[in-house]
């Protein structure tokens, strides 16, 4: 069976009067096996390829590789089926017309499966909404799977439909499965597409170029496979009159989760956190309490994991009042390590967005905030990715000029990686 | 506690609760709630939890027909691991259910364990509150009391502070006092001996109770311990109209006659302190206790005991009064003899149930700051005059 732990991470001395507790609280599971492997419930795993006419005859064979080799990389005994999106989406297999659109991965199904992406044509535009409704559809159809999971590529913007149409699609979709999702080359739309993986508990990444896609599909199957433990909710409780200030994954990407709270109970909220594999995530908890008399002792959270609706870890976040400062100015490393790479995002976002927007000054300040808090939290790979963007001439006090040419693949790979953070510790 | 001049370790430990009922002088108290219960109820009639009273009473043997204190049988809880190890009492501050992990699932209220906060009362003329206060971490002070049924016959106090600064010092104490009153109850004069032979021979098991506390206190002290636990030992055997007492440290022993009467409260132990010490050079109270190093003792009990050996003394007395054994938890708050005998008249209101007063002389000092453990024991000694 599956093991999940939980370790918390604070400094629980608050100074006389003091309200807020900050903790980190990484979740570790061990044991996972694999998707479907469990008895709880099977697994479904949908693979969506973009077919537009913008995909041209180099991308979609590439795709066509990349989809095949997602397909030989679900294990015999999985629900499946593959989806050709453009304006419309397709049902390209399994050929059904009525019943369960999805079929049990067999060696007749993967050949079937071949056959039909070999017939995949470019052609029409784009509409992304249209294909999450159609998976999500899909895995309905198939009642008792536990786990779904969807990869989606794409390569360019969403013009075939409003923005509100693909968010009523997401919104429609959120909860029902999971999607990560890739974008071919330089011509999609990083925030379009980090939207609906966000929304869906997946990641975003850009596959720059086009023979890149077989690696990376094969890769985000086999990953998907071994998460043995199709779906957990992450529970914080806080006392009677304590206020949640925000709920946040942490590692090993920054996504906030404030807003996607549940009410478990009156005093304790959930937050969907997908499925999980072999893996440690860190959340950051930030509670409002009302300050207490010096000494007093408090919890300020429990912080759970819960698979089926049984909690299977729990972390717990301490208040203690004191006076003396040695104790109360103790800044817990893990907290500021988090703290920062959450702001680092957060710039390099901004920094972009700016960028895009002609506001130079703006970007220059946000990158250079950026490039600096990088620096400061040890992350290298952030910084070598600033370093494609932006002249560094101070990386400690965040000194930078905008590079006059950009290659948009790294500008890109800057945005959707913006999330990815490093461990504070090893 | 004395001098407290490092952080708590942030490290929490569970300590040992102090077993109510399995010690043959405690009263019985529900496994649950901690409520006292009769030994032939079935349920709580505080908290309704399901007791196991031995109903059929095993035959009292040879030793225990000449035991002096009357017997109390142990009650066993249905589950007894889970009782000692959650506290199943609902959260003080707020009344909701306090979780397995030990805080009120509503409020999150750290529980009180059992060790934090208890109370004793063998009869109806003697008890002790001990509490963990408002700043500390845990309870490092302990108290155990015991007596004759029959009121101002013979009532047995012991009181150990643990010093926070050493390690294990809740579990230490608690050790001192229970290993101190089991030898001060053994300790039977025997004959019909002077006042002078019966004085010396308490003030012997004194001496001896107090080495014994601190056999206990280093039995619990690791052997490698580089902060072995320590603790201060105050006692005091009332018998009679004789009060024998005895200390190490700076816990204290009070006779506090009810006011108006002929003789006067007076502080009986005298501390092993550094404010003592300046006390009789000539400092005056006040500044000697609340000047530099106020709080350091110059002797107590464990491993590293400078010398263990008490300060005993006796006193008979005729009116009505309290003797009190205290930690400075309290007297921190109170040190006058007088102050004290007041606040005992004021929180009392004439009565004479030594529980609800030991609760309210704990509750009134964590009302004015609760900076230490409290530990309050009393014993009514109420012969009247005539007699």
């Amino acid at each position: 069976m599956a093991e999940f732990t939980a370790a918390v991470y604070q400094n629980e001395f608050l100074p006389d009067g003091g309200t807020d507790v900050s903790a980190i609280v990484t979740v570790t599971c061990a044991g996972a096996g694999s998707a479907g492997q469990r008895g709880a419930g099977e697994a479904g795993e949908i693979i969506i390829v973009d077919t537009s006419g913008s995909m041209g005859r180099t991308r979609l064979e590439a795709a066509k590789v990349a989809a095949a080799a997602a397909v030989d990389q679900i294990d015999d005994g999985t629900w499946f089926a593959v989806i050709a999106g453009a304006h419309q989406a397709y049902l390209a297999f399994p050929s059904v017309r009525a019943g369960a659109g999805m079929v049990k991965m067999d060696s007749g199904a993967r050949h079937g499966a071949h056959q039909a992406i070999r017939m995949f044509r470019a052609d029409g535009g784009t509409a992304m909404g249209t294909w999450l409704t159609l998976a999500g559809r899909l895995f309905d159809s198939v009642p008792f799977l536990a786990k779904k999971h969807a990869i989606l590529l794409t390569d360019g913007e969403n013009h075939n439909e409003t923005p509100e149409q693909l968010t009523n699609a997401i919104l429609g979709a959120t909860g029902k499965f999971q999607c990560d999702c890739r974008g071919v080359g330089v011509d999609w739309e990083v925030s379009e597409v980090r939207r609906i993986a966000q929304a869906l508990l997946g990641t975003v990444d850009i596959v720059p170029q086009p023979d890149q896609l077989q690696a990376e599909f094969a890769k985000l199957i086999s990953d998907s496979m071994s998460r043995g433990v199709a779906d957990a909710q992450l529970r914080v409780w806080a006392p009677q009159g304590a206020q949640v200030v925000f709920v946040r994954q942490v590692s090993p990407t920054v996504e906030d989760l404030t807003a996607r709270r549940v009410a478990v109970n009156p005093l304790t909220g959930g937050y969907p956190t997908g499925s999980w594999g072999d893996e440690s995530r860190d959340y950051h908890v930030n509670i409002r309490l009302s300050a207490k008399a010096l000494g007093q002792e408090q919890l300020a959270a429990r912080v759970q994991l819960a698979v089926g609706g049984e909690v299977v870890a729990q972390g717990l976040v301490k208040a203690r009042w004191s006076s003396d400062d040695a104790l109360t100015t103790r800044i817990n490393p893990e907290v500021a390590h988090y703290t920062g790479q959450t702001e680092l995002a957060e710039a390099i976002q901004d920094g972009l967005a700016a960028k895009a927007a002609g506001d130079a000054e703006t970007a220059t300040q946000k990158l250079g905030r950026a490039v600096q808090l990088a620096a400061a939290t040890g992350n290298d790979e952030a910084t070598s990715r600033l370093r494609k963007v932006v002249d560094i001439d101070n990386p400690e006090t965040g000194t930078v000029r905008l590079k006059r040419a950009v290659d948009r693949a790294d500008e890109m790979a800057l945005d959707t990686a913006s999330t990815k953070t490093t461990r504070v510790r090893g | 506690m004395t001098t407290p001049l490092l952080p708590e370790p942030v490290t929490e430990s569970v300590p040992a609760p102090p077993e109510p009922g399995t010690d043959a002088t405690a009263a019985i108290r529900c496994p649950s709630c901690g409520s006292e219960v009769t030994p032939a109820a079935a349920f709580c009639e505080v908290c309704g939890t399901r007791l196991d009273p031995v109903s059929e009473a095993p035959e009292p043997d040879a030793e225990v027909l000449e035991a002096p204190i009357e017997l109390t049988r142990p009650v066993h809880a249905p589950e007894p691991a889970a009782a000692t190890a959650v506290p199943a009492r609902p959260c003080t501050s707020c009344g909701g259910v306090v979780g397995p992990d030990g805080y009120c699932e509503t409020c999150g209220t750290k529980a009180l364990s059992e060790r934090d906060h208890y109370t004793e009362q063998p009869a109806s003329w003697v008890a002790a509150c001990c509490d963990k206060g408002v700043r500390h971490h845990r309870n490092e002070d302990a108290a155990a009391v015991a007596a004759d049924p029959q009121p101002g016959s013979r009532a047995v106090l012991v009181v150990c502070d643990g010093v926070s600064t050493s390690a294990d010092s809740d579990v230490a104490s608690l050790a001192a006092v229970r290993a101190a009153r089991a030898v001060l109850l053994a300790a039977q004069p025997v004959g019909m001996g002077t006042l002078v032979s019966r004085t010396a021979a308490l003030a012997a098991a004194i001496q001896r109770a107090v080495e014994s506390a601190n056999e206990a206190v280093v039995a619990h002290t690791a052997p490698q311990s580089e902060n072995p636990a320590s603790c201060t030992f105050s006692a005091a055997v009332a018998i009679g109209d004789l009060i024998v007492f005895g200390n190490v440290g700076d816990s204290r022993t009070y006779w506090l006659p009810d006011p108006g009467g002929v003789e006067r409260a007076a502080q009986l132990s005298v501390d092993d302190s550094v404010a003592q010490a300046r006390m009789d050079m000539g400092v005056s109270r006040q500044e000697a206790e609340t000047g530099p190093q106020s709080h350091a003792i110059t002797n107590w009990l464990g491993k590293d005991s400078p010398d263990v050996k008490a300060q005993t003394g006796s006193i008979t007395v005729a009116d009505p009064g309290w003797l009190l054994v205290c930690s400075d938890g309290l007297w921190n708050y109170a040190s006058e003899a007088e102050a004290l005998q007041q606040l005992i008249h004021d929180l009392g209101g004439g009565g004479t149930d030594p529980l609800p007063i030991c609760e309210a002389l704990v509750a009134w000092a964590n009302k004015q700051g609760g900076k230490d453990n409290i530990t309050a024991a009393l014993a009514r000694l109420d012969r009247a005059p005539a007699a």
